[in-house]
C-alpha cells in the first residue's frame, strides 16, 4: 500500500435481488480498501459475487431488481451508493473506468471504434471533435494497435477480439481514471493474446499510475499481476492478503482448494499424471445462502466440523495484513 | 458489394418472372373468365359472340400459348388492355398508383415514427403507463379489423364531429389554385391514412419497443453507461441506431405489401388507388388489369427488398463485410 488513506474503502457492502417478492443479498458484509496505484485481485468461482461487486463500484447494479442495499463505496471520501445520476455519470469513465469480460460483444457494431473512444474524452473533457479523434488514435497507439490511424475508422467486426480488448482498454483509459475495474479482461481471448494483455496493464499502470481491481478466477493470473487478493465465497469475503502469503500459505479451506485445483506439469512423460483436483459440489444459490445458518463453504469442505453447520465465521485478522473466515483456520496446518 | 447486388437484381428478374407465370396459371385455373363476365353485364349473347369476344381477347388459345404471348408483351412493357375499363392496363396503373403511393407512405410514415418513438419510451419504463397505452394499442390494433376501424373513425370524425370529409380524393367542387387542390387532398387524406396507419402503428411500437428492450441489455449498452455518456447519447446514439434495425427491414418489406393491404381502407374511403381498383378487376374478372396490379405490386415488393439492402447497409457497417 502506498499511502495512508484509501483512494476506495467499500464498507460493509450489501447488494440485493429482488426476485419471488424476496429480497435476496447476493454480496454480503463486505468491507475492503484500494490504494493508489495498488492492483487487487478479486478470486472466487462463477457466482460468488465478483461482477456484480466490480458493477456496484460504478453503480451499475441492473435496477430493479438489483440494488445496494447496505453500506458505503467511499471514492476519496465520496459515497458512490448514495450520488446522483449526474455525478454517476461525471464519475464513470472519467474516475472510475471498467473493462468487461466480453470484448467479443461489449463494442458497439455500428459505430467505429476510434468514435467509441473519442466519444468518452468528449463526454468527460468537452474536447471538439477533432481533438478527441487525435485523442482516440493516441489511445490506440498507447494500447499497442498497429498503423492508429487507419484501424480507428474499422468497425469492431473488423478487428479480432484481442485487438478489439485492446480497444475497450484505450475507452477505458482515455480519461486517465484513478479506479480500473477489469472484470476476466481476458477470459475470452487466446492464452498467448492473455500474456500481451496484462503486459499491456502493467505498463499502462505504469503510465498512468491508475489502480487495479483485477477480477479473476485464474490462480496464475493473481500471482503475475496482483499486488493482494481477496477472496469470495458465495457473496462474501472469506480470505484476504499479500499475494505471496496468499499462494504460499492459503489459510481458507476453499482457498486452498482453488490453489491445488491448478494443474501441474510435468517435467518426466514418464511420470504417470496426478489427478486433477477438484472441490466437490457447487456454489450454493443466494436463496439456499438465506436459509443457511453457518459457513456457506461447509457443506463442500473436507475440514467442516459440526460447529461450521452452526455458525457463520468472522473475518478475523491474521498477522498485520491478512484476514480469514474461517473456525479452524489455526488448526489448519501451514 | 457491388457483384452482391447485382446477383440480387438477377433473383429479382427470375422472382418477377416467376411471379408472372404463376399469377397467370392461377387466375386462369379459376373459374369464370372476362368474357362470362362481359356476358352477365350485357344480360346474355349468342354462343357465336362469345366464341367470338374469346378469340379477340386470345382466350381460345391454348394456356402455353397465352402466358407466352402475355410474357412477350410485359417484357415490351404493356401489360395488356382492360377487358372492362377499355384502357391499356399501364395506364390504368399509372393513373391510381399516385394516391396509392401518398397514402401508403403517409401512413407508413407517421405510424413508423410514432410506433419507434413510443416503442422507445415503453421500453425505457416498462411500467409505466405509456407502456401499458403501447400494449392495450397494439392489441387492439392488431385485433380489430381495419375495415372497422375505418368506419368507426368515420362516425366519430365526420358524423359525429364533421371536421373530416368521409370519402373520396378531392372535393367536387374544383379547387381554384394548387395550394387549394394539395390541402383538399390532405384534407382527404387524414382518415384513411390514419386508419391504415394505426394497424401499423400497433405492429411497429411493438417491434422497436422488443427491439428496444433487448437492445438496452446488451454489453455494448452497458459499455456506453460505464464509460459515462449522458442517458441520452445512451439510448438515442448507441440503443437506437441498433434497436431500429428490425424497423427498418419491416418498413421496407411492409411498403411493398401495403399496396395490397390498402385494399381494404381504399375501398372503405373510396380511395382511388390501386386497391379500389383491384377490388373491382377481381369482380369484374377483368384478368389483365388484375395481372398487371399483381405484377405491378410483386414489382414494388422487389423494388423495396433491394432499397431496403441499401438502407440497411448504410446502418449496420456489419453487413458490407459479408
Amino acid at each position: 500500500m502506498t499511502s495512508s488513506s484509501p483512494l476506495l474503502s467499500v464498507r460493509d457492502l450489501e447488494i440485493s435481488f429482488r426476485t419471488g417478492g424476496r429480497e435476496i443479498p447476493v454480496v454480503r458484509d463486505l468491507s475492503f480498501d484500494l490504494s493508489a496505484g495498488e492492483t487487487l485481485g478479486i478470486v472466487g468461482e462463477s457466482g460468488c459475487g465478483k461482477s456484480i461487486t466490480a458493477l456496484s463500484l460504478i453503480g451499475l447494479v441492473p435496477s430493479p431488481p438489483g440494488r445496494v442495499s447496505k453500506g458505503q463505496i467511499l471514492l476519496n471520501g465520496e459515497d458512490i451508493v448514495t450520488a446522483g445520476e449526474d455525478r454517476l455519470t461525471r464519475i464513470r469513465g472519467n474516475e472510475i473506468s471498467m473493462v468487461f469480460q466480453e470484448p467479443m460483444t461489449s463494442l458497439n457494431p455500428v459505430y467505429t471504434v476510434g468514435e467509441q473512444i473519442a466519444e468518452t474524452a468528449r463526454a468527460h473533457f468537452g474536447s471538439s471533435r477533432a481533438e478527441a479523434w487525435d485523442r482516440a488514435i493516441e489511445m490506440l497507439k498507447l494500447v499497442g494497435i498497429p498503423s492508429p490511424e487507419q484501424r480507428a475508422h474499422n468497425y469492431p467486426h473488423q478487428l479480432s477480439g484481442g485487438m478489439r480488448q485492446r480497444v475497450m482498454i484505450a475507452i477505458a483509459l482515455v480519461c486517465e481514471p484513478k479506479v480500473l475495474i477489469a472484470d476476466e479482461p481476458t477470459t475470452a481471448l487466446d492464452v498467448t493474446v492473455q500474456a500481451q494483455i496484462f503486459d499491456l496493464f502493467r505498463e499502462l499502470q505504469r503510465k498512468i499510475k491508475a489502480a487495479i481491481i483485477l477480477i479473476t478466477h485464474d490462480i496464475g493470473v493473481v500471482a503475475q499481476m496482483c499486488d493482494r487478493v481477496m477472496v469470495m465465497y458465495a457473496g462474501r469475503k472469506i480470505e484476504e492478503g499479500p499475494v505471496r502469503s496468499f499462494i504460499r500459505d492459503p489459510r481458507h479451506p476453499y482457498t486452498r482448494g482453488l490453489i491445488s485445483c491448478i494443474p501441474k506439469l510435468s517435467r518426466d512423460p514418464s511420470d504417470t499424471p496426478e489427478p486433477l483436483f477438484e472441490i466437490p459440489g457447487v456454489v450454493p444459490s443466494p436463496a439456499d445462502l438465506a436459509e443457511l445458518k453457518g459457513c456457506a463453504f461447509a457443506p463442500r469442505c473436507n475440514r467442516a466440523i459440526n460447529e461450521c453447520q452452526l455458525h457463520s465465521p468472522a473475518l478475523t485478522p491474521l498477522g498485520s495484513d491478512r484476514a480469514v473466515a474461517c473456525l479452524r483456520q489455526e488448526e489448519i496446518p501451514a | 458489394m457491388l457483384t452482391g447486388l447485382l446477383r440480387k437484381l438477377a433473383n429479382a428478374v427470375l422472382l418477377l418472372f416467376a411471379v408472372l407465370v404463376l399469377n397467370f396459371a392461377l387466375i386462369h385455373i379459376a373459374p369464370g373468365d372476362p368474357v362470362e363476365a362481359l356476358v352477365g353485364e350485357m344480360g346474355g349473347a349468342t354462343p357465336e359472340l362469345i366464341a367470338e369476344l374469346r378469340e379477340s381477347f386470345g382466350l381460345d388459345q391454348p394456356l402455353y400459348v397465352q402466358i407466352g404471348h402475355y410474357l412477350g408483351r410485359v417484357l415490351q412493357g404493356d401489360l395488356g388492355y382492360s377487358t372492362y375499363y377499355d384502357q391499356p392496363v399501364t395506364h390504368l396503373i399509372a393513373e391510381r398508383i399516385g394516391p396509392t403511393l401518398l397514402l401508403v407512405t403517409v401512413a407508413l410514415l407517421w405510424a413508423i415514427v410514432i410506433g419507434t418513438i413510443l416503442g422507445v419510451f415503453s421500453a425505457q419504463r416498462r411500467n409505466s403507463w405509456i407502456s401499458h397505452l403501447v400494449t392495450v394499442l397494439s392489441l387492439a390494433g392488431f385485433s380489430a379489423p381495419v375495415f372497422w376501424i375505418g368506419i368507426m373513425l368515420i362516425l366519430l370524425l365526420s358524423v359525429a364531429y364533421p371536421i373530416l370529409p368521409i370519402s373520396g380524393m378531392t372535393s367536387t367542387e374544383t379547387a381554384t389554385s394548387t395550394i387549394g387542390y394539395i390541402l383538399d387532398v390532405a384534407h382527404h387524406l387524414v382518415l384513411p391514412a390514419l386508419t391504415l396507419g394505426l394497424i401499423y402503428l400497433a405492429f411497429y411500437s411493438r417491434l422497436s419497443r422488443t427491439s428496444m428492450l433487448e437492445v438496452l441489455e446488451t454489453d455494448y449498452v452497458r459499455t456506453a453507461r460505464a464509460k459515462g455518456l449522458p442517458k441520452r447519447l445512451v439510448i438515442y446514439k448507441h440503443a437506437l441506431r441498433n434497436a431500429v434495425l428490425p424497423v427498418v427491414t419491416f418498413a421496407g418489406l411492409q411498403f411493398g405489401q401495403v399496396i395490397s393491404g390498402a385494399v381494404l381502407v381504399e375501398t372503405v374511403f373510396a380511395w382511388p388507388g390501386l386497391g379500389t381498383l383491384a377490388f373491382e378487376s377481381i369482380l369484374r374478372r377483368d384478368t389483365p388489369t388484375l395481372l398487371g396490379i399483381l405484377f405491378f405490386s410483386a414489382l414494388m415488393v422487389v423494388v423495396m427488398n433491394l432499397l431496403t439492402d441499401v438502407i440497411y447497409r448504410r446502418i449496420d457497417p456489419r453487413i458490407k463485410a459479408t
